[in-house]
């Protein structure tokens, strides 16, 4: 019960990041997000593991990632997405046919161990796939790195499944190579804004052939 | 005590670096750990068996044995490189580039060590993570820019191989584990339609960090604007570890009975690399760009060889090992160019590469380093004897003897297309007479520059042409791990 709650406020939170424009709210958004997601691991397996897992989730993910994002975009004027790839209307829209796409594919896959959720695969798959949509409908390059933590977030979803499974080490080892990887977009992104004046991608246009 | 030198030495260092101020000490200390890895890593090949297991996370077989040679070999010439190199580029601070290249070392020696699909995934993650500094070495627009599409675009493609490796503990739920050792010896149980998932989204993945067309849009503009030597390690040892990501992968299809399912993937990703890389190496202006596509070009042999089977495995092994070699000679020769042109420009027209004089004569003026670059085309474009020339004959023997005679037309074609872009604008570069408003600059070779060269061109005439035997048992042993 309190898991399917958590796994829809997940996905919805999902939404609203897709159809938002202003960089703050977004990084807000993406906190919120994986603070809900980090509450999942305890909901479905009690335990010592769970805990440590939330506990690196909350102070890497909900704490160290948005405020490296925010220290990333201090010096950016504008702060919101201008004139993105794709409308926010249709990003909605495209969003909508994902979750559609995502059920779809899930009904067709059988679990071969006990089902913990119903919702558990769907709502990956469409996590997954709105972080893709927003990486690639979006030149902001901070609005790109939150698609990316989006997609890794439904990825966490998934590892739910496997949660007994997977060593406590290995699970911590991809946390952190995730936040590290974070680390250096944050820094390769301020690059960028020294460099072009703006966070865009846009003007990332230089080397083609 | 092996492990400790092996990963714990070069991370270790790379964090000492961090505080050392002096360019001479760091040298040295670069030297030193790459000297101590090569040697450590020597002693292995002498042991039989090859199959050594440290614990349940680590161990070593033929297949690792061989990566790791070539990563070790590689980074040994390339510390020496830096020598003369980083004399050329005193003005930059190169702190951060030589703690990440140390700590790569570490990163990709855990790649070819790691024996559990998540303990793999981490390592290659923090090997991309760790590369991306070292490309924006020069600091310009058009390294970050490089450095960001490499960045995104490997990240997305190793998220892929995550959710990949968590399809296939899905998969593997009678066994909960996905160690490689119980994942091979239970393949059999392995639930088919999670486990297909998982490989087509490992082989995306992985293929990414490879350089696969379609996924290979990085490449170009990586290798374009990276420094010399950190192309070197790149294209040689990189995606030699991408490489043995995508044979482990390979190796579990094969013991879940799998091949017919896996080949026409890798063929058609071979076929496609293959067809990409002759289409932009042709008429291509910018050098680093050009040698890029002949990285996609040499993966997408690789994994036609993976894809073909049978004989073809032996020699797509032996076509990773010579590849890796003498991608890190022509990208090195590729350094010193650069550092007396101050150009990577090959071509008349404007294009991405403008600016700068145009790279002619290069034998008159730099009598060196253009014995060497012909030397390097002459490996890279497969003329006999070399090893690649052995390699690629025998992918298209495997070929034939399939009767798959779509595949030896379309392999045929683009390996002589490619040979044509390739020596054209090789050809002039060594041999094309001078601009003549070109402002005479003196030109000069440091010898540290000079001797990775010779090394390599050693090390290339023993894994190509006079191959030692315990090379042969090697590349037995690792294609045997697919039944080759």
């Amino acid at each position: 019960m309190w898991l399917e709650l958590a796994l829809i406020l997940i996905v919805f939170l999902g939404v609203i990041i897709l159809g938002n424009n202003r960089l703050g709210t977004i990084i807000q958004i993406f906190a919120l997000q994986s603070f809900v997601l980090s509450t999942t691991p305890l909901l479905i397996y009690p335990g010592l593991h769970a805990v440590a897992i939330m506990i690196v989730t909350i102070i890497l993910k909900v704490i160290l990632m948005p405020s490296l994002l925010f220290w990333a975009m201090r010096h950016v004027s504008i702060r919101w997405e201008v004139q993105p790839l794709i409308g926010y209307g249709k990003t909605l829209i495209l969003g909508g046919f994902l979750m559609s796409v995502a059920f779809l594919i899930s009904s067709k896959l059988e679990l071969p161990a006990k089902e913990i959720s119903n919702l558990l695969i769907p709502s990956a798959f469409s996590v997954v796939m709105m972080g893709f949509l927003l990486l690639v409908s979006r030149f902001k390059a901070i609005t790109q790195v939150i698609g990316y933590l989006v997609m890794e977030n439904g990825i966490f979803l998934f590892a739910l499944l496997l949660l007994e499974k997977t060593p406590l080490l290995v699970e911590m080892g991809i946390l952190l190579d995730i936040f590290v990887g974070v680390l250096v977009m944050g820094i390769v992104v301020n690059h960028i804004n020294r460099e072009f004046g703006s966070g865009s991608t846009i003007n990332l246009t230089n080397l083609k052939d | 005590m092996e492990l400790i030198v092996l990963l714990g030495l070069p991370f270790f260092m790379g964090m000492v670096v961090f505080f050392v101020n002096q360019d001479r000490f760091k040298k040295i200390l670069f030297l030193s750990t790459t000297s101590l890895h090569l040697l450590t890593t020597m002693s292995f090949w002498q042991r039989k068996p090859h199959d050594v297991q440290f614990n349940a996370f680590l161990g070593f077989d033929a297949l690792s044995l061989l990566i790791l040679g070539l990563v070790s070999i590689l980074f040994f010439a390339v510390s020496i490189y830096l020598i003369g190199f980083l004399k050329e580029e005193e003005h930059r601070s190169n702190r951060i580039f030589i703690a990440c290249l140390l700590c790569l070392l570490s990163a990709m020696t855990l790649v070819t060590l790691s024996r559990h699909m998540g303990l793999l995934w981490i390592a290659i993650e923090t090997a991309t993570l760790l590369s991306a500094p070292s490309i924006n070495f020069y600091r310009n627009p058009r390294s970050i820019e490089a450095t960001w599409k490499y960045l995104l675009i490997s990240s997305i493609g190793v998220a892929l191989a995550l959710l990949g490796t968590l399809f296939l503990g899905v998969s593997a739920t009678t066994i909960k584990t996905v160690f490689l050792e119980n994942i091979l010896n239970n393949a059999a149980s392995l639930s088919p339609s999670w486990l297909k998932l998982s490989i087509i989204f490992l082989i995306v993945g992985y293929g990414t960090k490879m350089g696969l067309a379609p996924m290979h849009t990085w490449k170009p503009d990586a290798y374009g604007e990276a420094p010399a030597p950190v192309g070197a390690i790149m294209s040689g040892a990189l995606t030699g570890c991408a490489f043995l990501a995508i044979f482990r992968v390979t190796q579990i299809c094969f013991h879940a009975h799998l091949e017919k399912f896996v080949s026409p993937i890798f063929i058609l990703l071979g076929l496609l690399s293959l067809g990409i890389a002759a289409i932009f190496i042709l008429g291509q202006k910018d050098f680093n760009r050009m040698l890029g596509y002949s990285s996609v070009e040499h993966m997408g042999i690789l994994v036609l060889g993976l894809g073909l089977g049978g004989g073809a495995i032996w020699a797509s092994l032996f076509h990773a090992v010579n590849n890796a070699f003498a991608k890190g000679l022509i990208f090195l020769v590729a350094g010193n160019l650069y550092q007396n042109f101050r150009s990577k420009k090959v071509s008349a027209e404007g294009g991405p590469a403008a600016g700068g004089e145009i790279i002619r004569g290069v034998i008159h003026q730099l009598p060196a380093t253009g014995l060497f670059l012909i030397l390097g085309f002459i490996v890279i474009a497969g003329f006999p004897p070399f090893g690649i020339f052995y390699s690629e004959l025998l992918i298209l023997k495997e070929a034939i003897l399939t009767q798959r005679y779509m595949i030896v037309f379309l392999y045929f074609l683009f390996l002589s297309v490619i040979f044509w872009g390739f020596s054209e604008v090789i050809l002039g570069m060594a041999f094309g007479k001078p601009a003549d408003n070109a402002p005479p600059k003196i030109k000069k070779e440091n010898i540290f520059t000079i001797i990775p060269l010779a090394i390599l061109t050693f090390v290339l005439l023993f894994s190509g042409v006079f191959v030692p035997q315990f090379l042969y048992d090697l590349i037995n042993e690792a294609s045997a791990l697919l039944g080759g």
